[in-house]
Protein backbone atom coordinates (compact mmCIF):
# COMPACT_ATOMS: atom_id res chain seq x y z
CA UNK A 1 0.00 0.00 0.00
CA UNK A 2 2.49 2.27 1.22
CA UNK A 3 4.86 1.50 -2.05
CA UNK A 4 2.35 2.23 -4.27
CA UNK A 5 1.36 5.51 -2.47
CA UNK A 6 5.38 6.30 -2.97
CA UNK A 7 4.79 5.46 -6.85
CA UNK A 8 2.16 7.50 -7.44
CA UNK A 9 3.66 10.91 -5.25
CA UNK A 10 7.16 10.10 -7.25
CA UNK A 11 5.98 9.72 -10.48
CA UNK A 12 5.33 12.86 -12.67
CA UNK A 13 5.95 14.11 -16.27
CA UNK A 14 9.00 16.34 -15.24
CA UNK A 15 8.42 19.21 -17.65
CA UNK A 16 4.98 19.51 -16.34
CA UNK A 17 5.89 20.22 -13.10
CA UNK A 18 9.58 21.47 -12.74
CA UNK A 19 8.98 24.39 -15.04
CA UNK A 20 6.45 27.01 -14.85
CA UNK A 21 4.43 27.51 -18.25
CA UNK A 22 0.85 27.00 -18.76
CA UNK A 23 -0.31 25.68 -22.13
CA UNK A 24 -3.40 26.65 -23.20
CA UNK A 25 -4.92 25.15 -26.40
CA UNK A 26 -5.77 27.05 -29.71
CA UNK A 27 -9.51 26.54 -30.14
CA UNK A 28 -10.39 25.07 -33.10
CA UNK A 29 -10.93 27.36 -35.78
CA UNK A 30 -12.71 25.31 -39.09
CA UNK A 31 -10.44 26.03 -42.22
CA UNK A 32 -13.69 28.15 -44.72
CA UNK A 33 -13.45 30.80 -42.00
CA UNK A 34 -11.80 34.37 -42.94
CA UNK A 35 -9.31 34.12 -40.53
CA UNK A 36 -7.86 31.06 -41.96
CA UNK A 37 -8.37 31.50 -45.67
CA UNK A 38 -6.91 34.73 -45.33
CA UNK A 39 -9.60 37.28 -46.18
CA UNK A 40 -9.49 40.23 -44.25
CA UNK A 41 -13.38 41.54 -45.88
CA UNK A 42 -17.09 40.22 -46.07
CA UNK A 43 -19.00 40.34 -48.85
CA UNK A 44 -19.09 43.64 -51.25
CA UNK A 45 -21.59 46.28 -49.80
CA UNK A 46 -24.46 45.04 -52.74
CA UNK A 47 -27.54 46.67 -52.31
CA UNK A 48 -30.84 44.26 -52.25
CA UNK A 49 -32.21 46.88 -54.63
CA UNK A 50 -29.58 46.39 -57.44
CA UNK A 51 -30.64 45.14 -60.24
CA UNK A 52 -29.92 41.72 -61.66
CA UNK A 53 -26.41 40.91 -63.93
CA UNK A 54 -28.55 40.92 -67.19
CA UNK A 55 -31.74 42.76 -66.61
CA UNK A 56 -29.34 45.80 -65.96
CA UNK A 57 -28.59 46.12 -69.72
CA UNK A 58 -31.83 46.10 -71.00
CA UNK A 59 -33.39 49.36 -72.24
CA UNK A 60 -36.63 48.89 -71.36
CA UNK A 61 -36.11 48.49 -67.23
CA UNK A 62 -34.16 51.97 -66.89
CA UNK A 63 -37.89 54.03 -67.12
CA UNK A 64 -39.96 51.28 -65.74
CA UNK A 65 -41.98 51.61 -62.42
CA UNK A 66 -40.73 50.89 -59.44
CA UNK A 67 -42.52 47.86 -58.90
CA UNK A 68 -40.85 46.20 -62.45
CA UNK A 69 -37.52 47.13 -60.65
CA UNK A 70 -38.30 45.42 -57.42
CA UNK A 71 -39.20 42.56 -59.46
CA UNK A 72 -35.70 42.24 -61.10
CA UNK A 73 -33.84 43.53 -58.28
CA UNK A 74 -31.19 40.69 -56.22
CA UNK A 75 -33.32 41.15 -53.41
CA UNK A 76 -36.44 39.65 -55.33
CA UNK A 77 -34.69 37.88 -57.93
CA UNK A 78 -32.51 35.38 -55.07
CA UNK A 79 -29.07 34.89 -53.97
CA UNK A 80 -28.34 33.42 -56.51
CA UNK A 81 -28.34 36.17 -58.82
CA UNK A 82 -27.03 38.23 -56.04
CA UNK A 83 -23.77 36.20 -56.06
CA UNK A 84 -23.03 36.70 -59.46
CA UNK A 85 -22.94 40.27 -58.84
CA UNK A 86 -20.12 39.57 -55.80
CA UNK A 87 -18.08 37.94 -58.12
CA UNK A 88 -18.67 40.50 -60.58
CA UNK A 89 -17.51 43.46 -58.30
CA UNK A 90 -14.13 41.23 -57.12
CA UNK A 91 -13.62 40.95 -61.04
CA UNK A 92 -14.05 44.13 -61.85
CA UNK A 93 -11.59 45.32 -59.31
CA UNK A 94 -8.51 43.94 -61.19
CA UNK A 95 -9.41 43.48 -64.81
CA UNK A 96 -7.32 44.01 -67.49
CA UNK A 97 -9.88 44.74 -70.27
CA UNK A 98 -13.61 44.06 -71.32
CA UNK A 99 -13.00 41.01 -72.00
CA UNK A 100 -10.48 39.68 -69.51
CA UNK A 101 -11.54 36.13 -68.30
CA UNK A 102 -8.80 33.98 -67.88
CA UNK A 103 -5.63 36.22 -66.50
CA UNK A 104 -4.55 34.89 -63.35
CA UNK A 105 -5.48 37.91 -61.39
CA UNK A 106 -9.68 38.01 -62.67
CA UNK A 107 -9.22 33.96 -61.96
CA UNK A 108 -8.29 35.16 -58.33
CA UNK A 109 -10.95 37.66 -58.05
CA UNK A 110 -13.28 35.39 -59.21
CA UNK A 111 -12.85 32.51 -56.51
CA UNK A 112 -12.47 35.15 -53.99
CA UNK A 113 -15.87 36.29 -54.85
CA UNK A 114 -17.29 32.46 -54.41
CA UNK A 115 -14.93 32.22 -51.30
CA UNK A 116 -16.52 35.34 -50.02
CA UNK A 117 -20.25 34.39 -50.95
CA UNK A 118 -19.39 30.53 -49.72
CA UNK A 119 -18.23 31.80 -46.25
CA UNK A 120 -21.18 33.93 -45.36
CA UNK A 121 -23.83 30.96 -46.37
CA UNK A 122 -21.33 28.77 -44.54
CA UNK A 123 -22.01 30.80 -41.17
CA UNK A 124 -25.92 30.03 -41.88
CA UNK A 125 -25.75 26.52 -42.24
CA UNK A 126 -22.40 25.23 -40.34
CA UNK A 127 -23.36 21.60 -40.95
CA UNK A 128 -23.60 21.63 -44.48
CA UNK A 129 -20.78 19.35 -45.47
CA UNK A 130 -20.98 19.53 -49.09
CA UNK A 131 -20.78 23.53 -49.29
CA UNK A 132 -17.71 22.98 -46.91
CA UNK A 133 -15.64 21.06 -48.98
CA UNK A 134 -16.91 23.73 -52.22
CA UNK A 135 -15.43 26.67 -49.72
CA UNK A 136 -12.43 24.10 -49.04
CA UNK A 137 -11.57 23.51 -53.02
CA UNK A 138 -11.62 27.12 -54.07
CA UNK A 139 -9.65 28.48 -51.33
CA UNK A 140 -7.16 25.90 -51.87
CA UNK A 141 -7.23 26.11 -55.35
CA UNK A 142 -6.94 30.01 -54.84
CA UNK A 143 -3.76 29.61 -52.77
CA UNK A 144 -2.08 27.97 -55.71
CA UNK A 145 -2.99 30.82 -57.91
CA UNK A 146 -1.38 33.04 -55.44
CA UNK A 147 1.78 30.94 -54.63
CA UNK A 148 2.14 30.62 -58.76
CA UNK A 149 1.47 34.55 -59.49
CA UNK A 150 4.16 35.01 -56.63
CA UNK A 151 6.31 32.97 -58.43
CA UNK A 152 6.64 34.54 -61.79
CA UNK A 153 5.22 38.20 -60.53
CA UNK A 154 6.17 39.32 -57.14
CA UNK A 155 4.69 42.70 -58.29
CA UNK A 156 1.71 41.94 -59.56
CA UNK A 157 1.38 39.52 -56.47
CA UNK A 158 1.49 42.00 -53.85
CA UNK A 159 -1.01 44.43 -55.99
CA UNK A 160 -3.35 42.09 -56.10
CA UNK A 161 -3.41 41.21 -51.98
CA UNK A 162 -4.04 44.74 -51.81
CA UNK A 163 -6.65 45.12 -54.43
CA UNK A 164 -8.66 41.99 -53.18
CA UNK A 165 -7.80 42.46 -49.39
CA UNK A 166 -6.23 38.99 -48.75
CA UNK A 167 -3.45 37.96 -46.63
CA UNK A 168 -1.16 35.47 -48.07
CA UNK A 169 0.89 32.89 -45.85
CA UNK A 170 3.43 30.24 -47.24
CA UNK A 171 2.80 26.25 -46.16
CA UNK A 172 3.94 25.74 -43.07
CA UNK A 173 6.67 22.69 -43.23
CA UNK A 174 4.71 20.34 -42.20
CA UNK A 175 1.32 19.92 -41.12
CA UNK A 176 0.53 17.26 -38.15
CA UNK A 177 -2.17 17.17 -35.63
CA UNK A 178 -0.48 19.66 -32.54
CA UNK A 179 0.30 17.46 -29.50
CA UNK A 180 0.54 18.51 -26.19
CA UNK A 181 4.21 17.29 -25.84
CA UNK A 182 5.56 19.34 -28.66
CA UNK A 183 3.86 22.63 -27.59
CA UNK A 184 4.86 22.03 -24.11
CA UNK A 185 8.56 21.39 -25.52
CA UNK A 186 8.30 24.62 -27.53
CA UNK A 187 6.84 26.70 -24.53
CA UNK A 188 10.22 25.24 -22.05
CA UNK A 189 12.33 26.26 -24.65
CA UNK A 190 11.27 30.00 -24.95
CA UNK A 191 11.25 30.13 -21.06
CA UNK A 192 14.68 29.13 -21.04
CA UNK A 193 14.87 31.48 -23.72
CA UNK A 194 13.94 34.45 -21.69
CA UNK A 195 15.54 33.11 -18.51
CA UNK A 196 18.63 33.10 -20.46
CA UNK A 197 18.24 36.17 -22.68
CA UNK A 198 17.34 37.84 -18.98
CA UNK A 199 20.28 36.68 -17.33
CA UNK A 200 22.41 38.12 -20.56
CA UNK A 201 21.12 41.06 -20.20
CA UNK A 202 21.42 41.87 -16.33
CA UNK A 203 24.99 41.30 -16.45
CA UNK A 204 25.47 43.47 -19.74
CA UNK A 205 24.01 46.16 -17.36
CA UNK A 206 25.95 45.28 -14.34
CA UNK A 207 29.31 45.55 -17.04
CA UNK A 208 27.82 48.96 -18.35
CA UNK A 209 27.40 50.61 -15.22
CA UNK A 210 31.10 49.79 -13.92
CA UNK A 211 32.50 51.59 -17.26
CA UNK A 212 31.46 55.30 -15.66
CA UNK A 213 33.53 54.55 -12.55
CA UNK A 214 36.36 53.01 -14.42
CA UNK A 215 36.68 55.99 -17.19
CA UNK A 216 36.85 58.10 -14.77
CA UNK A 217 39.59 56.63 -12.96
CA UNK A 218 41.36 55.70 -16.43
CA UNK A 219 40.88 59.70 -17.52
CA UNK A 220 43.00 60.82 -13.94
CA UNK A 221 45.53 57.98 -14.03
CA UNK A 222 46.55 59.41 -18.29
CA UNK A 223 46.35 63.06 -17.40
CA UNK A 224 48.70 62.32 -13.61
CA UNK A 225 50.74 60.22 -16.21
CA UNK A 226 51.46 62.48 -18.34
CA UNK A 227 51.80 65.69 -16.27
CA UNK A 228 54.97 63.89 -14.54
CA UNK A 229 56.37 63.09 -17.55
CA UNK A 230 56.32 66.34 -18.85
CA UNK A 231 57.46 67.62 -15.20
CA UNK A 232 60.44 65.08 -15.01
CA UNK A 233 61.17 65.82 -18.97
CA UNK A 234 60.67 62.10 -19.93
CA UNK A 235 59.63 60.53 -23.48
CA UNK A 236 56.22 61.66 -23.12
CA UNK A 237 53.94 58.26 -24.08
CA UNK A 238 50.65 59.50 -23.45
CA UNK A 239 49.53 61.89 -26.23
CA UNK A 240 46.59 64.12 -25.86
CA UNK A 241 44.44 61.81 -28.53
CA UNK A 242 44.39 59.11 -25.97
CA UNK A 243 42.86 61.77 -23.34
CA UNK A 244 40.55 62.92 -25.78
CA UNK A 245 39.38 59.52 -26.74
CA UNK A 246 38.88 58.35 -23.27
CA UNK A 247 36.84 62.22 -22.58
CA UNK A 248 34.51 61.05 -25.22
CA UNK A 249 33.96 57.91 -23.98
CA UNK A 250 32.80 59.18 -21.17
CA UNK A 251 30.56 61.44 -22.05
CA UNK A 252 28.83 58.80 -24.22
CA UNK A 253 28.61 56.91 -21.26
CA UNK A 254 26.94 59.59 -18.61
CA UNK A 255 24.42 60.49 -22.01
CA UNK A 256 23.61 56.62 -22.24
CA UNK A 257 23.47 56.37 -18.21
CA UNK A 258 21.01 59.32 -18.06
CA UNK A 259 18.63 58.00 -20.27
CA UNK A 260 18.92 54.17 -18.81
CA UNK A 261 17.94 55.73 -15.32
CA UNK A 262 15.22 57.89 -16.80
CA UNK A 263 13.77 54.69 -18.15
CA UNK A 264 13.96 52.76 -14.75
CA UNK A 265 12.12 55.87 -12.89
CA UNK A 266 9.42 55.50 -15.79
CA UNK A 267 8.94 51.68 -15.33
CA UNK A 268 9.03 52.05 -11.29
CA UNK A 269 6.51 54.94 -11.40
CA UNK A 270 4.25 52.46 -13.86
CA UNK A 271 4.34 50.35 -11.64
CA UNK A 272 3.60 52.13 -8.24
CA UNK A 273 0.31 53.61 -10.24
CA UNK A 274 -0.91 50.58 -11.01
CA UNK A 275 -0.20 49.60 -7.33
CA UNK B 1 33.95 12.30 -50.41
CA UNK B 2 32.39 14.28 -47.76
CA UNK B 3 35.43 16.39 -46.87
CA UNK B 4 36.23 16.97 -50.43
CA UNK B 5 32.72 18.84 -50.93
CA UNK B 6 33.05 21.03 -47.71
CA UNK B 7 36.68 21.99 -49.00
CA UNK B 8 35.77 22.94 -52.30
CA UNK B 9 32.52 24.57 -51.00
CA UNK B 10 34.85 27.12 -49.21
CA UNK B 11 37.28 27.95 -52.32
CA UNK B 12 34.55 28.50 -54.85
CA UNK B 13 31.29 30.80 -54.49
CA UNK B 14 27.72 28.78 -54.18
CA UNK B 15 24.70 29.11 -55.96
CA UNK B 16 21.77 29.47 -53.63
CA UNK B 17 18.46 30.24 -52.83
CA UNK B 18 16.96 32.12 -49.80
CA UNK B 19 14.58 30.95 -48.09
CA UNK B 20 12.46 32.15 -44.64
CA UNK B 21 13.97 32.57 -41.75
CA UNK B 22 13.45 33.75 -38.21
CA UNK B 23 17.02 35.09 -37.78
CA UNK B 24 17.50 38.99 -38.24
CA UNK B 25 20.64 40.01 -39.16
CA UNK B 26 21.39 37.03 -41.41
CA UNK B 27 20.46 34.99 -44.72
CA UNK B 28 19.32 31.59 -45.03
CA UNK B 29 20.21 30.06 -48.17
CA UNK B 30 19.67 26.89 -49.37
CA UNK B 31 22.29 25.27 -51.89
CA UNK B 32 20.74 22.27 -54.05
CA UNK B 33 23.34 19.10 -54.84
CA UNK B 34 22.97 16.11 -56.42
CA UNK B 35 24.86 13.30 -54.19
CA UNK B 36 25.40 9.92 -55.71
CA UNK B 37 24.23 6.69 -54.07
CA UNK B 38 26.90 4.01 -54.67
CA UNK B 39 24.57 0.97 -54.41
CA UNK B 40 22.18 2.47 -56.72
CA UNK B 41 24.26 4.45 -58.77
CA UNK B 42 21.81 7.16 -58.83
CA UNK B 43 21.80 10.83 -58.02
CA UNK B 44 19.59 11.68 -54.89
CA UNK B 45 18.93 15.62 -54.72
CA UNK B 46 20.76 16.54 -51.55
CA UNK B 47 20.19 20.03 -49.56
CA UNK B 48 22.56 22.09 -47.67
CA UNK B 49 21.73 25.50 -45.85
CA UNK B 50 23.69 28.22 -45.28
CA UNK B 51 23.63 31.20 -43.14
CA UNK B 52 24.66 34.34 -44.39
CA UNK B 53 25.74 37.58 -43.13
CA UNK B 54 23.50 40.12 -45.21
CA UNK B 55 24.20 43.40 -43.55
CA UNK B 56 22.66 45.36 -46.15
CA UNK B 57 19.71 42.72 -46.61
CA UNK B 58 20.01 42.63 -50.05
CA UNK B 59 18.31 39.57 -50.60
CA UNK B 60 14.50 38.88 -50.05
CA UNK B 61 12.96 35.11 -49.49
CA UNK B 62 13.34 33.34 -52.63
CA UNK B 63 15.68 34.94 -54.43
CA UNK B 64 18.70 33.51 -56.45
CA UNK B 65 22.04 34.70 -54.70
CA UNK B 66 25.83 33.58 -54.91
CA UNK B 67 27.67 33.44 -51.84
CA UNK B 68 31.38 32.88 -50.88
CA UNK B 69 32.42 31.38 -46.99
CA UNK B 70 33.95 34.55 -45.18
CA UNK B 71 37.54 34.05 -43.89
CA UNK B 72 36.67 33.83 -40.18
CA UNK B 73 33.55 32.64 -39.04
CA UNK B 74 31.34 35.29 -38.16
CA UNK B 75 29.21 33.41 -35.29
CA UNK B 76 28.38 29.73 -34.66
CA UNK B 77 26.05 30.22 -37.43
CA UNK B 78 27.21 32.09 -40.04
CA UNK B 79 30.02 31.13 -42.26
CA UNK B 80 29.34 32.90 -45.44
CA UNK B 81 28.35 36.18 -47.04
CA UNK B 82 26.20 37.31 -49.21
CA UNK B 83 28.05 38.55 -52.79
CA UNK B 84 25.46 39.59 -55.26
CA UNK B 85 21.70 38.51 -56.15
CA UNK B 86 21.60 37.05 -59.50
CA UNK B 87 17.65 36.77 -60.10
CA UNK B 88 15.59 38.41 -57.87
CA UNK B 89 12.39 36.26 -57.42
CA UNK B 90 9.23 36.89 -59.44
CA UNK B 91 11.06 39.39 -61.25
CA UNK B 92 12.09 37.91 -64.42
CA UNK B 93 14.36 38.55 -67.26
CA UNK B 94 14.26 37.33 -70.77
CA UNK B 95 18.44 36.64 -71.09
CA UNK B 96 18.41 36.97 -74.97
CA UNK B 97 16.18 40.30 -75.46
CA UNK B 98 16.21 41.88 -71.72
CA UNK B 99 13.01 42.52 -71.23
CA UNK B 100 11.11 41.58 -68.37
CA UNK B 101 8.88 38.68 -68.64
CA UNK B 102 5.73 37.11 -66.51
CA UNK B 103 5.09 33.36 -67.29
CA UNK B 104 5.90 32.47 -70.58
CA UNK B 105 4.87 35.98 -71.96
CA UNK B 106 6.58 39.54 -72.07
CA UNK B 107 5.31 41.79 -70.40
CA UNK B 108 5.17 44.59 -73.02
CA UNK B 109 3.14 42.08 -75.16
CA UNK B 110 0.52 41.52 -72.33
CA UNK B 111 0.03 45.51 -72.02
CA UNK B 112 -0.42 45.66 -76.18
CA UNK B 113 -3.20 43.35 -75.79
CA UNK B 114 -5.05 45.09 -73.15
CA UNK B 115 -4.88 48.12 -75.36
CA UNK B 116 -6.39 46.67 -78.34
CA UNK B 117 -8.58 44.98 -76.02
CA UNK B 118 -9.43 48.61 -74.38
CA UNK B 119 -7.40 49.11 -71.00
CA UNK B 120 -9.19 49.46 -68.42
CA UNK B 121 -8.15 51.79 -65.39
CA UNK B 122 -8.26 48.54 -63.02
CA UNK B 123 -5.61 46.71 -64.65
CA UNK B 124 -2.29 46.57 -63.23
CA UNK B 125 0.92 49.34 -64.19
CA UNK B 126 4.11 47.68 -64.14
CA UNK B 127 5.43 51.33 -64.44
CA UNK B 128 3.82 52.69 -61.00
CA UNK B 129 4.00 49.50 -58.86
CA UNK B 130 5.97 50.06 -55.93
CA UNK B 131 8.78 47.62 -56.08
CA UNK B 132 8.77 44.48 -53.91
CA UNK B 133 8.37 44.47 -50.01
CA UNK B 134 5.75 47.03 -50.02
CA UNK B 135 3.21 44.59 -48.33
CA UNK B 136 5.94 42.51 -46.41
CA UNK B 137 4.29 41.73 -42.76
CA UNK B 138 0.98 43.45 -43.51
CA UNK B 139 -0.54 40.73 -46.19
CA UNK B 140 2.36 39.11 -47.38
CA UNK B 141 3.33 36.62 -44.79
CA UNK B 142 6.61 34.60 -46.30
CA UNK B 143 9.43 36.38 -45.56
CA UNK B 144 9.48 34.12 -41.63
CA UNK B 145 8.52 30.49 -42.24
CA UNK B 146 5.05 29.46 -40.73
CA UNK B 147 4.07 27.05 -38.36
CA UNK B 148 0.95 25.53 -36.37
CA UNK B 149 -0.20 27.86 -33.78
CA UNK B 150 0.69 25.98 -30.06
CA UNK B 151 -0.86 28.05 -27.55
CA UNK B 152 -2.78 31.28 -27.10
CA UNK B 153 -0.49 33.97 -26.62
CA UNK B 154 -1.63 37.72 -26.10
CA UNK B 155 0.48 39.02 -28.91
CA UNK B 156 -1.41 36.99 -31.84
CA UNK B 157 1.39 35.67 -34.33
CA UNK B 158 0.59 35.92 -38.15
CA UNK B 159 2.86 33.75 -38.81
CA UNK B 160 0.93 30.88 -36.67
CA UNK B 161 -1.64 29.43 -38.85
Amino acid sequence: MLRRLACTVVQSRGIKHTVNVKWVRPDYVPSYKPEKSGDLEGLPPIPESALGKDYALSEEIKDASEAVKKIFSVGHLGRKEYNVLVKKEMMDRVKRHQYDQGSAETKIAYLTGQIRYLQDTMDKFPRNKRMKQLVQERIDRRKKLLKYLRQYDYKKFEWILEKLNIEYKAHPDSFHKLSRKESLKRLTEMHCDDIRNKKLADYRSLLESQQGPFLKQKLEALKFIRNEQQELQLQVTVTEQDIQKVEKLLADWTIKDEIKQQAQKKKKSILLDSD
Amino acid sequence: MARNVVETARKFLLLGQCVPTVKQNAAKIRVKRLELDENLLMYFRKDEFYYCHDPQKVCKTGDIVLIQSLPQKLTKLITHEVKEVVYPFGDITDPITGKKVAKERYREDMDRQAEIYGKLPSSFDYDKAPSRGWQDGKKDFTSKPTYTKFHVFDENDPYAI
